[in-house]
């Protein structure tokens, strides 16, 4: 029973797990969908009322009645890499790949159905709320008037993207923002603007989960930070024990998403309050393992080299 | 009109990142020159970036 990595071929956050895998003697195929057509190879069978497909890649072969789990992790846009590429070829081969996928009976980390629904941030702060996070007070309009409102109500606030930066443009980045009610939010009727109340914080906080599993981490804020991924502070993640009422909250969040990876980021506030920030679905943990030691790459590998679906989680968590 | 908040995106220096590792197809691992594999040296990984939360940020909205 083999397990698929779907992800690029540079990702070596994946290979961490790959090794993992090949330690315990775990059959992997890892596949770029990016490949296929060309690299890769793709049949699968609809007969006589039964299914098969098979998928090979550099001398690799798997068979969906051999797939144990499916990990995707940084999968490349399906046809991206052929020789004739388009938006069609793309669009087909998404079909052919994710359809025989969705034929074959395995476990998905995450299953890209609830993944998703996960990436959508104005969904993630209501099932932080019916998860019972503390989320900071948030509004997401076109309307300037409102903007105003919410800025002139919390004095102190934040903008930030909800879809992160403009792909088209990789010299520009969009870090979160403070900004205050003396701002001209006339602009705001041009495109949606995502503000939030600062929360004043003295550390962040990244808590990646891997099925039942928690591995909290902490880094200082220096004073006046505002969006930890930017800029060198001199501070260093270190592992952090988790509050239990946010232990109790992270398992209602992923029942209610149906994610089993997630990416928490919180921010601790100066009575050490953690404020729901954001949940990547897809979230990076090598840098957390690399500075905390943390073996987040081995409880993912065990995650998906397990053989039996856990029965106390819901079916697309399994 | 330009969005409100593109008003706040700011240039940032893409770096041209040059991994000292390469893809070995039959092991479906990066290795180093030597062949090693590149997860053995952890100090090159976290030199690197690229296992950092703003390295897939460009092709991907969840890091």
């Amino acid at each position: 029973m083999t397990v698929l990595i779907l992800t690029s071929e540079q990702d070596v956050t994946a290979d961490m797990v790959v090794a993992q895998l090949q330690e315990r003697g775990v059959p992997v195929m890892r596949l770029d969908p990016a490949d296929l057509p060309g690299k890769a190879v793709l049949s699968a069978d609809y007969a006589h009322g039964d299914f098969d497909g098979h998928l090979s890649v550099n001398g690799h072969v798997l068979s969906m009645a051999g797939l144990r789990s499916v990990w995707v992790r940084r999968p490349g846009e399906p046809a991206a890499h052929a020789a004739e590429a388009s938006a069609w070829l793309t669009a087909e081969t998404r079909q052919a790949l994710y359809g025989m996928l969705y034929s074959a009976s395995t476990r998905w980390m995450n299953h890209p159905r609830n993944a998703d629904q996960a990436r959508y941030k104005p969904w993630q702060l209501r099932i932080a709320h019916l998860s019972g996070f503390a989320v900071p007070p948030t509004v997401i309009t076109t309307a300037p008037r409102v903007a105003q409102q919410f800025a002139e109500e919390y004095r102190d606030v934040v903008v930030k993207s909800a879809s992160g930066p403009p792909p088209d443009d990789p010299g520009l980045a969009l870090p979160t923002t403070l900004i205050g009610p003396d701002t001209d939010f006339s602009a705001v009727a041009a495109g949606p603007a995502l503000l939030q109340r600062y929360v004043p914080k003295r550390a962040d906080i990244r808590l990646t989960c891997v099925g039942t599993r928690l591995f909290g981490a902490r880094k200082r804020a220096a004073p006046g930070q505002i969006d930890g991924r930017y800029g060198d502070t001199g501070y260093h993640w270190e592992a952090t024990a988790v509050p239990e009422r946010v232990v109790k909250s992270v398992h209602e969040y992923l029942t209610l998403s149906g994610l089993a990876y997630a990416a928490f980021d919180f921010a601790e506030d100066e009575e050490g309050l953690w404020w729901f920030l954001e949940c990547n679905q897809g979230g990076q943990f090598g840098f957390i393992e690399l500075e905390t030691g943390q073996p987040i790459a081995e409880a993912v590998a065990l995650w998906l080299a397990r053989r039996t679906p856990d029965r106390r989680l819901p079916e697309s968590r399994r | 009109m330009r969005p409100f908040t593109l008003n706040y995106a700011v240039p940032q220096r893409v770096p041209a990142v040059v991994t000292p590792y390469h893809y070995d197809a039959s092991r479906q691992l990066n290795v180093l020159p030597d062949g090693r594999l590149a997860v053995s040296d952890r100090a090159l990984l976290h030199a690197a970036g690229t296992t950092t939360s703003t390295a897939g940020s460009q092709t991907h909205f969840d890091d």
